[in-house]
This record gives C-alpha cells, structure tokens and sequence, in this order.
C-alpha cells in the first residue's frame, strides 16, 4: 500500500543528512574505513601464500604482513570510536528532529482533532516511526561502503580470473532480483506487524491509563485478556515478518556460500595445472566468505529501506495534510543553550464584536452542531446551555479553532478570522471540561511560559488561594502526572487560573465549574462576573443563566432557542424543561 | 514472581514450557555448527589433493561434497531461527501480560508517581528488549560460543600451541568484553531512563492538545520538549560510545588473531611442521573466528541492553502491592458501612483523623464537605484502593482487609468523577471486555437507563466501536451508571453523580438513580444539595473530621446546622 503523496525515501534522507552535515560525514568516513577493511584480509592472505610458494615480489616477507595486519588493526579501531560518537550525535538530532517536527505539527493542528488515531498509536509513531527515520541515515553511508567494497572485491576477482569471478557472478545476480521480487510482499507484511505493534501498545496505553477504573471494576483478568489477544495477532504478524525476512536472508546466504563451492567446482582443473594457485583460491574464499556477509547486508539494507517507507507514510499520516517533507523541515533544535523564551504577546484590538456566522461541524457518526449563528457583544454573558450530545462542547471548540470549522465563520470586530489562530491568548483564553494538565507545578501549569506578573491576580482570581496555602510547597507543589495530585477541583481551578493569567478580554468556559463545591463556585463566578471580561460559557446552573445577557438552547447540534432567560421561559418549551425552578 | 528476578527466574519462567521447542532449536544449532566447522576441513582436503595430483573427478566429488554441506548447514540455520522466533514472541508475550497483571495489582500509590508514558515504556519497550534477549541472543550468543569452542578445537588439533595461543587471546577478549560491557551496561541504563522520560514528555504533551492550543502555549511546550531533548544528548553519546569500546575490543582480539595466524602459518611452513594445506586451516579458521566474534559483538551489545532492561522489569515485579487479598467473602445484597475511628495519612499529609460514623444497610448516606476534606479518601477506602493507618472500615460487618478483593470491588460500584472509555466497542466498554457477559442483560441496562434510542442510533448496536473522544460528558456519565448496574454491588458510591449533565438527562439519571438505588447502600460525594434531599443521612466534613452528622431533614430543618447554612449558599447557584 504504497501513498503515492510520499516522495521517495532518499529525499526525506538528503534533507536529514544535511541537517547535521559535518557529523555525517564524520561518521560515513569512519564506517567506510570499517566497512572497507575487510577487503584486507583476503589480499594478506593471498600475498602470505604467494610469499610461502615463492610467488610473491621480492622484499616482502611474512613479517612484512604481520606487521600491516597490527597497523590496518589499530587503524580500525580509531574508525570505530570516532564514527560511534559522531553518529550517536548526528542520530539523536535527526531523530530529535523529526519528532520536533511532527509535535509541532500537531501543535498547529485544531486541538481537539490534532490526532488522526488514538494517542498511544501516535505516540508510538513519534517514538518508533522516528527512530526507524533516523536509523535511514546510517543506511546512507552502509550502503555507499557496501557498493564501494562490492565494487573494490570485484576489481580484485576479476584481476585474478575473469571466468570465475563470473560463473560466482551470475546466482548473485538471480538472488538480487529475486529480492526484488519479494519487494511488494515485504511492504504489505511489514504494515501488518507495525500495526499489530501499534494496537498492543495503545493497549497497554489503555490499562496504564485506566488501572483505577478497571480495579474499580474488578475486572484485572478480563482487560490483560484483551492485551493477550492483541498480543496474539501481534505475534503471528511478527513471525510472518521475521520468516519473510530470514527467508530472504537465507536465500542471499546460501547463494553465495554455494558460489563459493561453485569456485571449487570450476577451478578444480585450473589448479590442478597450476594457472589458479592456493594463494588465488584463498583469495577467492576469503572473500566469497565476506561477500556472503556483504550480500545479505545487501539485502537487509533495502529490506530496511522498503521497511523505512512504511514508517515514513505513518509519520506522513499523522502530519494529516502537511506536505510529508515537513518532517525533515531544518529548525534549531537548542541542543546547547535554551531555547529563546516566547515572544511576548502582542498588542492586539480588545473585543468589540464576536459575530458566529453558520458555523457547522459534524461527526461521521452523529453528533455535532450545524448552522449555528450568534453575537456577542463586549462585556456581555453568553451561556450555552442544552441536554448530553447536543453538541456544547463542539459549538465551543468550533469557535475557538479547537475543531476545524466545516463551514461558516468567525468574525472578531467585524473581520473574518481563522480561529485556530486567532481564537488564542491574549484574545481568547479557554478551560476545557476536562482540563489536561502536564507534569510540574502548579506554577508551570499556571503560566505556561508566561512572565510571572500576572500569577497573583491569576490564583486569587479561579479561588486557588486557600487550596495552594495547604499544600506545603505552595504554588511549587508538584501536581504528578496529568495531575493526580490535586483533586478534579483543583485541576479545573488550576486551569482557570491559567486561562486568567493570559488576561483575555474573552473567557471561553466549558462546564467550569462541575467539580466545584457550592461555596467555592459561587465565588468563583462572583469573581469573573466582578470583571469587565466577556463572557461565553456552557452552563446548566440557574444562577448562572439568570446572570446571562443571552441564553443559547442547543438541541441536537441546533440553536433552538436564544436570548435572555426570561424570555425564553416564556417562547420556549424545551427552556421550561431544561429550567429547574430552585426548591423550596 | 519474587523481589528478585534474575535471567535464570525468567528463562525458567517463561522458556520452561517449551522446552521441547528449545531442544529442537539446539539440535539444529549444533548440527549447523558442526557443518560449519567441517568446510574449511573439506577445502583443506581438497587443496591437498591438488597437491597430491589427485584424478579431477576425484577434486568434483570433493566440491560437490563441500556444496551439500554448504546447503544443509543453511537450511538448518533457518529452522532454528524460526523457532527461535516462536519461542521469544511466547514467551515475552506471557511476559508482557504478566506485567501488565502485575501492574494493575499495584496500589494507586505507585501509579500517582508514574506517567502512562513511562509505564508503556516499561511493559512494552522493555519487553521488546527482551524479546532480544529470548530469540537471538540464546541462538545467536550461544550458538557462537559453541562455534568459538568448536574452532580452538580445530586449531588444537593442526598444532597445540596455535590452539592454546588463540584460546588465550580469545580468554583475554573476553575478559576486557566483560569489563567494558559492564560500564557500557550501566550507560546504557541511563540512557534508557532518559528515553522513559522523554517520552513520557511527549506523550503527555500530546495528550493535552487542546488545552495547550488553546493557551497559545505551544511554543512553551516545544521549548520543553528541547530541553529534554538536550539533557538526553549527552547521555546517549556516552552510552554509544561506551558501547563502541567493545568492538574495539573485539576488533584488537581480531588482529592479534590474525597477526599470530600469519606469524605461526609462515614460521612452520618455512619450518617444515605443518604442509600448504594445514596453513590455510590456520588462516580459514582464524578469519572464521572473525564472523563468530562478530555476531557476539553485536549480541553482547543486545545483551547490555536486555539486562538493563530486564533490571528494570525486576524492579517493577519487585514493587508489591501494600493491598493484600483477604479470605471472607462479602454477603450480596445492601451492606452496612462503618466507620471505626479511620486514620488516614498520604504522602505525610493527615487527610483523616480518626473518623467513625455508621451507615446501615440499605440507607442512603450523604457527604458533603469542600474539596479536599476527604470525601474521595472515604470512597478509595470502601473499595480498598488504600487502607487505613489505623481503625478500621467494616462492610457488611467484614473489616475490608478481611475480605477477598473481587468479592469486595465486585459488591461496591463507584461512579468516578472522570470515565474511562476505552477505543473498543460499547460491548466492551460496558463489560470492561468480560466476554461472559450477556447481552440481553447488557440490552436491559440501556433500557433501564433510557439509553435505547441512543443504542439504536449506532450503526453496529453493540458491537459499535466508540472511542473517548466520540462520547459527550454526559453520554460517558451514562456509560458509568450502565457499568456499576452490570455489577448489581450491595453498596453503590456516586462521586458527583451528576455534575456534567443538563438537565434532561440529569433528570435522565436520577430516575436511573431511583431505581439503582433500592435495595441497595448508597453513599453520594455531593457538591449539589439537591442531591442530598435523597439522602437519609449526611455527614459534613472538613479537614478530614466530622463537623456534623445526622438525619437530612433534620440538618435542614435546623437553620443553625452546618447543611442548612450551605443550602442557603446554595440556594443562590442552584
């Protein structure tokens, strides 16, 4: 399943060679050298016969090899080292940059879609499909030394005898295409066990995530079922790969070591009257041996290249509409100093007018919100309101560029925007339902990168203050991963915080506050009302509806019903039911 | 598995039941390098025979012999393989399922420390290190020991002092393998840490798309992924090049191997002990120590990899759960709940101090109290996901560390503030993948939640894939109740149970709730005091001790209690 969209794999390379060129070549020199040496051996070998049957050029002795045996030794050695520790640099920045680049990519996508399959399948595309990417670039310089060493090894042969060098010629050449021939089948099998990896770690992504639900429910020994089934698929595509691959192996293998019987075969009358000598045979086996190695290297290397496509289309899937060079696009990636601190947020016109035009976004399935139209007005409140599925949270992430909008328009003070761009700080700020936070501090999760002037006013603001008092590090606490330290209060209250120190002059907020207690919610909405900031909120909460300036009924992804909550409980049904008069 | 799992604990483990496919790979192993060992043998022969002036067809019998054993070596090569392969995939396999058990029986403790990222990382990259570590590292590093073993013998026999020559140099590799792989293992330890939390980085990142986008923070969370990027750089170039220091050693051990071969060759030859025929067995056996050592190199550089790999997977078996399993079982039907004076530390924080209150069975229990005065800490003891420091919490009379875990998890249903929802299909999402679950059972649940004409809107029912980001809030809340109905526990704790949902489907719920709650135990973590009017009791809490406890109706008619004052508040929201 070739994506014709990708170009071949050699443009993705040179871009990455080039990203780091004086350590690449750095490391090709040295593992040419390395690759290269082998060539050595069978000449000593055949010169040691020749100076044993009193063959060879006079002055050369067995001392005379020993001695280019040790120096071509130690030379090999420095080859090593010095290639190792440039390609070890050179991989890590390729590889690094690949991965920046598809984060980044992915940070540029709508924000609530930015991922085309679930989030462990696309991290493991950053962590294996990257790596496999990157490990191309050692592919280069192995197959650059291979077609040198070929080349040298048949130079040398033919030099000695042109007959047999061909004869052994012929079955590497059938072998080659043979390998061509496996090529269509290695693509489709190699998918198949990527895929298969994929799905056993989204898995395990899975239960790692869910362990306290999946305790809860008592159902340990079902949930390891399912990743045994996964495992099994998995296996069997594994084994199919790795057969595929030993079976070209072999074939590369075998080939060549019957060639070298082949040379016994052939030359059996050529030595028996002199013309082929032991030194000749020597020669020939020595390198029949490496060139065995060298074919099936051969061979694993375009095996590793057709394999290396299939990473790039995966890679080039989660770019989801980027051109695929995207990937090997050159940015500094800030390996010796920090990188520069963000820019600070430009001057931008406060809110006058936010008109929605249309604005639609639906699901393949159901679900969404179609041809959905308001205006707010500064310093108004804007409460969307509306029964489960009904499409809130998507008319929220629409307007803010959090989904791609379908059709329709965003127009901030009268002019059309692009709200996945524009809908941001310091214009716009947002706390989702469910907040996601990273692992760090309060502090960090708070500023994001932002100077600290704004924290104070920030934590007094989502009432945080009591909450960071408590804890013995204050706003330095470290939250834990995803932020299991701090209850589902204070995670959205964090975010709050975090939507206020952007100082917007709109406040976009989903649900904000469906894990506060009645006393700290109340303040909470005192504090934003006691603002001039506008306002556009999903709420169910009467006092917060009573509060609106306009109320939007959402039903089935439509406005149903809009204006202030008096009126709407007088024109509409659906608002009377949806209002719950406080008890007495 | 025991604290400490060593690379014999795992071969046992995990290579014991397949034994019979491990000896049939070590019959074909041997037999290849046996053949091996023998075509430098025929070539020799044949080269004499040269000398000898022996019939051609006497030289194309001995090529043809050489052909075959070529052929046979190959193929045997490849069956073992295969079956190397076979095993490793079963056996980490069983391997990747046992940590993933083993994990989930961790306490929640541990899994507050550690990113989802870094867990993945451990169950799954690891394991595919030893997966290495299973297939061709014992083929392979075996294999060619045997092969190394099978040449000195070979060199000892054209003369003893070559053989005892290169055995010392092979010994002295050795010896300088082993120490510079024992660095090289630690670095390499590093550097997979390093990679752990990298990862765990990018992973979390990606997994807060929407609220980085959305705070124009993506810069900021680009420059983090730098600097974690830079502080692995150094790292991994020492792990590379201390990885690299054995090949240098393998590669001196080569040279000086060749260098004896020359040396030794050439001064018997020109001594008259060994013939033309016995050099080039010196000279085709010390080149064929070269392809054996080779592999090593690469497998012993696999190895320092799987051993780190395979430390860290001891030290994750090595983590026991604090939660032990215990041997009663708990009645069905309603439970009484108490409370004997429950002390609760984390992470030396006291969250509960010495808290005692009663909820008789079949009662409907309130919680209310700020965020953070204990409320979820009440519900993870019921379930066990922690125990007391002291006191005790007593189900159905049973303290909880007495009872069997599944007889408890299965008695008490919480409904959790955040749903799980797995990208599978609704069948599986309510079963949590039990497969011996009915689905007429599955199909009266979402009637009794009023769920069906949501089901029927699905294109495949059931068997509909769902994922979490195709579920509302609301539709996920649903699927919670649908989960703790399937179990039909005894006890039933609602954390918030309606706190992202409208007030259709609020009301949706709450006949739900009338239902699911007969005849059982509730206790409801409320934030709303809506919810509480369907409480027979309430307990107030702050700072993980009572403020009040007592009768609804009674707290509310009194207009100096606690429950009254924050229903006043209240009133103002609700």
């Amino acid at each position: 399943m070739k994506n014709d969209s990708v170009p071949p794999t050699l443009t993705f390379l040179w871009r990455l060679i080039t990203y780091s060129p004086w350590r690449y070549l750095a490391a090709a020199g040295g593992w040419a050298l390395f690759h290269l040496w082998p060539l050595l051996p069978g000449v000593l070998g055949k010169l040691l016969f020749d100076v044993l049957e009193g063959r060879a050029a006079p002055g050369i002795t067995v001392w005379t090899l020993v001695a280019i045996v040790v120096a071509a030794g130690l030379a090999r050695c420095a080859a090593i080292i010095g290639a190792t520790v440039a390609w070890a640099g050179w991989y890590l920045r390729a590889r690094g940059l690949v991965q920046r680049n598809l984060l980044a990519r992915v940070f540029r996508l709508p924000g609530a879609q930015a991922m085309p399959t679930n989030v462990g399948e696309s991290i493991s595309t950053v962590r294996d499909d990257s790596d496999a990417i990157a490990l191309m670039g050692g592919w280069g310089f192995d197959m650059m030394s291979g077609l040198i060493f070929a080349g040298g090894g048949m130079i040398i042969l033919l030099s000695v005898d042109v007959k047999i060098t061909l004869i052994v010629m012929v079955p590497l050449a059938i072998v080659l295409g043979l390998a061509q021939f496996a090529r269509a089948r290695a693509y489709r099998i190699r998918e198949q066990s990527r895929d298969a990896t994929a799905k056993v770690t989204g898995t395990i992504g899975e239960i790692v995530v869910a362990v306290r639900a999946i305790k809860a429910a008592n159902k340990e020994k079902e949930v390891v079922e399912r990743l045994r089934a996964d495992n099994r698929v998995r296996k069997t595509a594994m084994i199919r790969d790795k057969v595929q691959s030993l079976a070209i192996d072999s074939v590369f293998n075998s080939t060549a070591s019957l060639g070298a019987g082949l040379t016994l075969l052939v030359a059996a009358g050529q030595m028996r009257g002199g013309d082929f000598t032991i030194g000749d045979f020597v020669l020939f086996s020595t390198y029949l041996m490496q060139v065995a190695d060298y074919t099936a290297f051969m061979g694993f290397l375009v095996r590793t290249y057709q394999q290396s496509g299939v990473s790039f289309v995966r890679a080039a899937a989660l770019l989801q509409g980027a051109p695929p060079m995207t990937l090997v696009d050159h940015h500094p990636l800030h390996l010796r100093h920090d990188p520069p601190p963000p820019a600070p947020y430009p001057d931008v016109e406060p809110l006058r007018e936010l008109e929605v035009r249309s604005l639609t976004h639906v699901f393949p399935g159901s679900g969404g919100i179609r041809d959905v139209s308001m205006t707010l007005r500064r310093g108004t409140v804007t409460v969307v309101t509306g029964e489960v599925g009904s499409g809130k949270t998507t008319l929220l992430r629409s307007v803010l560029g959090l989904y791609a909008a379908q059709d329709g328009e965003v127009r901030w003070n009268g002019s059309r925007v692009d709200p996945g761009d524009f809908m941001i700080p310091p214009r716009v700020a947002y706390t989702p339902q469910n907040p996601a936070l990273l692992s760090g501090s309060i502090r960090e999760n708070i500023l994001l990168g932002l100077p600290e002037d704004g924290l104070e006013r920030a934590v007094q603001m989502a009432v945080l203050g009591p909450d960071v008092e408590r804890l013995d590090d204050g706003l330095d606490t470290e939250i834990g991963v995803r932020g299991v330290r701090l209850s589902g209060g204070q995670v959205q209250r964090t975010a709050a915080a975090r939507m206020f120190a952007r100082k917007p002059s709109l406040l976009v907020m989903d649900d904000l506050s469906s894990a506060l207690d009645v006393t700290t919610e109340q303040e909470l909405w005192r504090r934003i009302f006691a603002t001039d900031a506008t306002c556009l909120a999903v709420s169910h909460r009467p006092a917060v509806l009573e509060r609106a300036d306009q109320v939007l009924l959402l039903k089935q992804g439509r406005v149903i019903a809009a204006g202030p909550l008096a009126e709407l409980l007088e024109t509409s049904a659906d608002m009377r039911m949806h209002y719950r008069l406080p008890r007495e | 598995m025991t604290g400490g799992v060593t690379h014999g604990a795992l071969l046992r483990t995990y290579l014991g039941p397949q034994r019979a496919s491990v000896v049939v790979m070590a019959v074909l192993l041997l037999c290849s390098i046996a053949l091996e060992i023998a075509e430098p043998r025929i070539a020799a022969f044949f080269i004499e025979s040269v000398q000898l002036g022996r019939a051609e067809s006497t030289l194309v019998g001995i090529s043809l012999v050489f052909l075959a054993v070529a052929a046979f070596r190959q193929l045997a090569k490849v069956i073992a393989a295969y079956a190397s392969e076979r095993v490793s995939w079963t056996a980490t396999n069983a391997a990747r399922e046992d940590l993933a058990a083993h994990v989930l029986s961790l306490d929640l403790g541990f899994h507050e420390s550690r990113s989802p990222g870094e867990l993945i990382e451990r169950i799954d990259g690891d394991v595919n290190q030893v997966a290495e570590f299973f297939s061709s590292l014992i083929v392979h590093l075996i294999g060619n020991a045997v092969l190394v073993l099978g040449i000195l013998g070979a060199l000892t026999f054209v003369d003893w002092r070559i053989g005892l020559t290169f055995a010392a140099i092979t010994l002295l590799g050795y010896f300088f393998l082993a120490q510079v792989a024992g660095v090289a293992t630690v670095k390499w330890e590093a550097d997979r840490e390093q990679s752990a939390k990298f990862f765990g980085y990018v992973s979390e990142s990606m997994r807060a798309t929407e609220d980085l986008k959305s705070s124009n923070a993506t810069e900021y969370a680009l420059s983090r992924f730098h600097k974690h990027l830079r502080s692995w750089l150094p790292v991994k170039v020492r792990a590379e090049g201390w990885g690299s220091a054995i090949w240098v050693v393998l590669s001196l051990v080569f040279t000086a191997g060749s260098a004896f071969a020359f040396g030794y060759g050439g001064f018997f030859y020109q001594n008259g002990t060994v013939s033309l025929s016995g050099v080039f067995l010196i000279i085709a056996y010390a080149t064929m120590l070269n392809t054996p050592m080779e592999v090593l190199r690469h497998q012993v550089q696999a190895l320092q990899q799987a051993s780190a790999a395979i430390r860290r997977m001891a030290e994750l078996f090595g983590h026991k759960p604090t939660i032990l399993d215990g041997t009663r079982t708990l009645q069905k039907g309603a439970l009484s709940v108490r409370f004997d004076h429950v002390t609760f530390s984390y992470q030396d924080k006291k969250i509960l101090d010495e808290l005692t209150f009663e909820v008789p069975a079949g009662t409907s229990f309130g919680l209310v109290g700020r965020t953070g005065a204990g409320k979820s800490t009440i519900a993870h003891l019921m379930f066990r996901m922690y125990d007391p420091v002291q006191g005790r919490v007593l189900l159905g009379e049973v303290d909880t560390r007495d009872a069997t875990l599944s007889s408890l998890r299965s008695q008490v249903g919480f409904v959790t503030q955040d749903v799980q929802v797995f990208d599978a299909t609704l069948r599986e999402n309510l079963t949590f993948f039990d497969r011996s679950v009915d689905d007429s059972l599955l199909l009266s649940v979402l009637d009794t939640l009023e769920l069906r004409p949501w089901l029927d809107g699905l294109p495949d029912g059931l068997s509909s894939r769902i994922s979490p980001s195709s579920l509302s809030a609301g539709q996920a809340q649903l699927l919670a109740l649908a989960r703790v109905f399937l179990k039909d526990p005894g006890l039933v704790i609602l954390d918030e149970p309606s706190s992202k949902l409208d007030l259709v489907t609020e009301a949706m719920v709450e006949r739900a709730l009338d239902r699911m709650l007969a005849g059982r135990t509730s206790i409801i973590i409320a934030h709303r005091l809506d919810t509480i009017l369907r409480t027979d009791h309430t307990l107030v809490l702050s700072q993980g001790a009572v403020v009040e406890h007592g009768v609804t109706a009674d707290l509310l008619a009194d207009p100096d209690s606690h429950l009254s004052e924050l229903y006043r508040v209240g009133r103002v929201l609700q």
